[in-house]
């Protein structure tokens, strides 16, 4: 038993309160108990609380480690510059923390927005006496007064009411009117008739209600409360960085301990091992990984902009090229919103009862034609347009209207026409059948028998088979103004609309189907119309499965399940409250989720998918603020379009991984070399930063501008065990590309040692001038494999040449900037001072290109190889 | 199991309400009903009177019910004279409204609802009512630990709850997600989490279909609290019928306490069970 299904008086009694309201004692008692009316925001961790949180993450903490060794080496070994490497590691943990902090963060706008949609005052009786008071001061019991315009304060069980309609768009989406009355109603509280709630907008006529629920316990409530509890958990990218700091942290600790070891057995100091074990920390951590992956998605951000998907967190832009289901609206995304009458069926095929039809859609309608211009609801206009292009304009003085509304899918008027008072009805041919007795046929009205109902429904089924909507229309003839208009009608025929489908969907659908991407659509039409479109527009090549709302809400999580696990699905007759139990569903199966929404209602289910995109066109201020993405022309095409940017995103994010982690292969070998033999250490620390956030930066960066491939959307999205830093990953810069650009690094370290007489075992001061020769061309030979090396990540198979050598200009400019900054290291005296170089002959450089070229060539036979063997 | 069950009413309407559970226990166990109103020192007139309507309008309802009712008012500290009551007339469960600036206090130390818990010698059922529109439950969540203490009167008072409404259940346990070290958190499927279902929960069910009650069950990872409140917001509960918190006073600042967090946030009308029943 829930309040709507009780009486007026039942209704005081439970709420222990009368027609004269509560005494204002009894009101303020009761607002101390239930709380102000008012939407809060569900308690969340504090934005400073977050931000710390990034200096506590495994790579985070890895750092806080090499910073603070190097801080004891300072004090152990003062004067070897040791406190500068340390406060540039704590430099590099608060540069990753800005920019991961960047990524994630996201004001949260949508409680602020939800607020608006409530009033500030309303009229109450208290102790017998009407007042106004701030609606946040409404209370259970309250009675409280509803007339045209008045917002709903809080839900409310209506006790009086004169003609009330009420809008209940922010609830349902539906933006027809809907009429109210007192009366008590069985079914359920959320479909009751004897309800305003709160948020919703009385449009006409006004009520007496009695307030039952305030604030955070309204249904208005329970959408700001799932909106801003509902969380998502962390993106898919973000997961993978997590996995990846692991892996980094695992192998740095166990090279760090082997080493560490081996070092200690040998004889090394254990001044030697700390510097050691910092090194490793040092070189194995891709210092600019996580500010290089901000900017790649920021700069995929402004891409996705420009294709009118306006992206409002960072990590959204790779989330969305890896969704697998998208459930997505009909009218407006798929279609076009625009309604052209296609199709008309009389029983007769008669002109005349064709003539009387379009009679009928002109009168019982509220669109105008003023200033050369149809203006109102896109079905009505289209009938309108269509009934005015066959007769032309009539004159009909309209006495009444029963308007729309969702539950009798249907709307009469009564009009004088040539002196006759005659009721026209239009609406859904269940609703409108049952109401004629007549149909006519021949200009004569004829009994309605089963045959002619049969042919009268199947009619219906072949409009709706072709994914028209169909609307039936029926007349009355009305002999005294009491009579009753929808009794007993006059059968007309139909009519077939069509909201013609977007012209890229079919190819953005079949896109979608090469790239193993689920389509689900969620539409309010009838599950006939929706399966022809869905033909229609290569969603749908089989008999899909059709799920109408209301046997949805039988099904229970175990059905729906297997319905959902279907290969073609499409939800009919639903409201956008069914969305949030579809996506949860879906991601409890472990797909990643797209959900299109525009209405207020929407907002939990764009909250709880991994992306929410809101229509830009025809959204409200709420979807579109706790939305992930913006549609700015609310086209299906633009979610591909974008889903194929996000996939090139991952992509490109793996390109530079890989570019990374080729170069910390190179830093780490040394210190290897430097533990296993006596020979001085032939890269400083200093200079590991000066590769990962200096030379190594602008080029990783353009590797995030790499365009998307041909094959990237014919490829089944990635699975959730498919890893960023894969094996395969892994072995190409530790094993392949790591190596070659060691040598280049040890060769150049070598070559000036033994070029001015080195012996091997013998040890060089840090400040030796010939040391610092010998570890500048080390970082010489690192960062001019790295030009090369860049080339070699911008395709996991394809050749550079085919893709197009000079396809990325971004690229050229990324090794140009890394040229001048290595010049600058080398030859410059703050460069000198700064990472311990010292210049080095020009001949030098010459030296060591032969490297870059064999690390090129090496990559592109492998390439040749993979894709042959493919 | 329950066979006297007494309602402490006050001015508030809260409790009023609350006591209407009380009352739909007691039809549904044949238990007598005790009304009770403590009257404390310096309560105005207006109160005392309120409070004395409350004790006849649910005097008269259970009188239609045909139950057994006594109605009881006292004057003093309501926890000292509702121990007093409980201790002599042998009451089995005891209900009382937590009051809003209750719920406000951290751990709600020190407020006559967390007294009424620690304090009596009978079960208590703490009722947050902040809906009332849902006057008969239809469905209830019940949200359970891993181990469930006291399970034969949980299962006991649920199923007497579901029956006196027609109410199904919906019993929800928000686990502790899976990890590991290199993949971090583990998703698993429903099908997956329902062979991980805890043997105290299997139990439960178990309990809940002798009783004949229809009930569903499911796993979710995710913080308790929030996923608690999200469940009931989204799946439009009724009723939520959970445990009172075993956490310490220290845990709770450590660890966090969900039932207080459920208080707080709790979407429908809340029952929080004090079990003290050994069967």
């Amino acid at each position: 038993m829930k309040i709507n299904n009780l009486t007026k008086e039942e209704v005081f009694k439970n709420l222990v309160t009368s027609e004269s309201g509560l005494s204002g004692e009894e009101a303020k008692k009761r607002l101390s108990e239930f709380g102000h009316n008012e939407i809060k925001e569900a308690k969340k961790t504090p934005l400073s609380v977050r931000f710390l949180k990034q200096f506590t993450h495994f790579l985070a903490i890895l750092l806080w480690i090499g910073a603070g060794l190097a801080v004891l080496s300072e004090y152990l070994h003062p004067g070897e510059g040791m406190l500068t490497l340390g406060l540039a590691i704590i430099g590099v943990i608060f540069i990753n923390a800005i920019f991961t902090f960047i990524q994630e963060y996201r004001a949260e706008k949508s409680i602020e927005k939800l607020k608006l949609l409530l009033p500030f005052y309303v009229k109450v009786i208290r102790g017998g006496k009407q007042t106004e008071i701030p609606a946040r001061e409404a209370v259970p019991g309250d009675v409280i007064i509803l007339s045209e315009g008045d917002k709903v304060p809080a839900d409310s069980r209506l006790i009086e009411t004169a003609y009330l309609m009420v809008n209940n768009a922010p609830l349902t989406g539906e933006s027809e009117p809907v009429p109210l009355q007192q009366e008590p109603y069985s079914g359920e509280l959320i479909e009751s008739k004897n309800i305003a709630f709160a948020g919703t907008t009385v449009v006409s006529g006004s009520g007496k209600a009695v307030v039952f629920a305030t604030g955070m316990r309204t249904e208005f409530g329970r959408i700001a409360h799932l909106t801003s509890a509902v969380e998502t958990g962390l993106s898919p990218l973000q997961k993978e960085i997590v996995k990846a700091t692991r892996i980094i942290a695992f192998l740095a600790t166990l090279i760090g301990v082997v080493f560490f070891s081996i070092g200690n057995i040998i004889g090394k100091s254990f001044w030697e091992n700390f510097v050691f074990a910092i090194g490793v920390i040092v070189a194995l951590v891709p210092e600019g990984m996580l500010p290089t992956v901000t900017l790649a998605l920021s700069m995929g951000s402004q891409r996705m902009a420009k294709k009118k998907a306006l992206m409002k967190t960072l990590t959204s832009v790779e989330t969305l090229g890896s969704v697998t289901v998208i459930c997505t609206d009909k009218t407006g995304t798929l279609t076009q919103n625009r309604m052209e009458v296609e199709e008309t069926w009389t029983p007769d095929y008669n002109q005349n009862s064709a003539d009387l039809l379009m009679n009928t859609a002109y009168l019982c309608n509220n669109a105008k034609f003023i200033e050369g211009q149809y203006k109102g609801d896109p079905t009505e206009t289209a009938l309108f347009k269509h009934a005015r292009e066959n007769i032309g304009d009539l004159k009909a003085e309209r006495i009444s209207e029963i308007p729309f509304d969702s539950e009798r899918k249907r709307m009469t008027t009564i009009n004088m026409v040539d002196g006759k008072r005659l009721g026209f009805t239009k609406g859904a041919l269940e609703n409108v059948l049952p109401l004629c007795a007549y149909a006519l046929i021949n200009n004569e009205k004829t009994l309605i028998n089963g045959k002619l109902k049969e042919e009268i429904t199947h009619a219906y089924h072949s409009l709706m088979d072709k994914g028209l909507r169909v609307l039936s229309f029926a007349y009355s003839e009305l002999s005294t103004p009491d009579s009753e208009p929808e009794k007993d009608m006059i059968f007309l025929g139909l009519v077939g609309l069509e909201d013609p489908p977007r012209p890229e969907v079919p190819d953005a659908i079949k896109k979608c189907h090469e790239a193993g991407i689920k389509i689900i659509m969620i539409t309010g039409d009838g599950s006939r119309t929706a399966v022809a479109i869905a033909k229609e527009i290569g969603l749908a090549k089989g008999n899909p499965v059709a799920i109408e709302g209301h046997d949805f809400m039988k099904m229970g999580d175990r059905e729906l399940r297997e319905k959902l696990s279907e290969k073609e699905i499409i939800f009919a007759r639903m409201t956008p409250k069914h969305k949030m139990r579809v996506v949860s569903i879906l991601k409890e199966e472990g797909e990643r989720v797209a959900v299109t929404g525009d209405g207020v209602n929407d907002a939990p289910a764009l909250k709880k998918a991994d992306i929410g995109i809101a229509m830009g066109i025809t959204g409200t201020d709420v979807a579109k603020e706790t939305a992930d993405m913006i549609l700015l022309d609310d086209n299906f095409a633009t979610i591909v379009n974008a889903v194929e940017e996000g996939r090139a995103i991952y992509e490109n994010i793996r390109k530079f991984v890989i570019y990374f982690f080729t170069s910390n292969v190179a830093e780490l070998v040394p210190y290897i070399i430097y533990v296993l033999f006596r020979v001085p250490l032939p890269l400083t620390i200093m200079q590991i930063l000066a590769v990962d956030l200096g030379t190594d930066l602008l080029p990783g960066l353009a590797l995030g501008a790499e365009k998307p491939t041909k094959d990237v959307m014919k490829q089944k999205p990635r699975t959730p065990k498919d890893r960023l830093l894969n094996a395969k990953v892994l072995s190409l810069a530790f094993l392949f590309l790591g190596p070659i650009e060691a040598a280049a690094g040890l060769f150049g370290f070598f070559y000036i040692l033994k070029q001015a007489g080195w012996q091997w075992g013998e040890m060089l001061a840090a400040n030796n001038l010939l040391y610092m020769q010998a570890t500048t061309a080390c970082l010489t030979g690192i960062v001019i494999a790295q030009v090369a090396n860049v080339f070699a990540c911008r395709s996991f198979r394809e050749s550079v040449f085919s893709i197009g050598f000079f396809s990325n200009r971004l690229i050229f400019a990324g090794i140009a900037f890394e040229i001048a900054l290595q010049i600058f290291i080398v030859y410059h005296p703050w460069g000198n001072a700064i990472f311990a170089t010292s210049p080095i002959a020009a001949q030098m450089w010459l030296v060591l290109i032969p490297f870059a070229v064999f690390l090129f060539a090496a990559e592109e036979t492998r390439k040749f190889i993979v894709s042959h063997k493919r | 199991m329950y066979k006297k069950i007494l309602a402490a009413v006050n001015e508030h309407l809260n409790s009023e309400i609350s006591a209407r559970y009380a009352l739909n226990l007691a039809n549904a166990c044949g238990a007598k009903l005790y009304i009770c109103f403590i009257a404390e020192k310096g309560m105005s007139v207006s109160s005392l009177e309120k409070a004395e309507d409350a004790v006849k309008r649910l005097f008269i309802d259970a009188e239609k019910m045909g139950i057994a009712v006594e109605g009881i008012t006292e004057t003093g500290k309501p926890v000292e004279e509702i121990n007093k009551i409980a201790r002599h007339e042998g009451i089995d469960i005891a209900f009382a409204s937590t009051r809003r600036e209750d719920v406000e206090r951290r751990f709600y130390t020190g407020t006559v609802a967390r007294n009424l818990s620690l304090k009596l010698s009978c079960s208590v059922a703490l009722v947050r009512v902040v809906h009332m529109g849902r006057i008969h439950p239809k469905d209830i969540l019940i949200p359970l630990k891993a181990r469930i203490a006291s399970m034969q009167e949980r299962a006991y008072f649920t199923a007497k709850m579901a029956g006196c409404f027609g109410s199904k259940v919906f019993v929800f346990h928000a686990t502790t997600p899976i990890t590991k070290f290199f993949h971090g958190e583990m998703h698993l499927t429903p099908a997956q989490w329902e062979k991980r279902l805890p043997e105290d929960i299997s139990e439960f069910i178990e309990h809940m279909k002798r009783y004949k009650v229809e009930i569903e069950g499911r796993l979710s990872p995710g913080a308790a609290a929030k996923s608690i409140t999200v469940e009931a917001a989204s799946r439009r509960h009724d009723l939520i019928i959970m445990g009172a918190s075993e956490r310490s006073m220290l845990s709770s600042i450590l660890r966090g306490n969900p039932v207080e967090e459920v208080l707080r946030e709790t979407p429908c009308d809340l029952i929080i069970l004090k079990p003290r029943h050994e069967v």
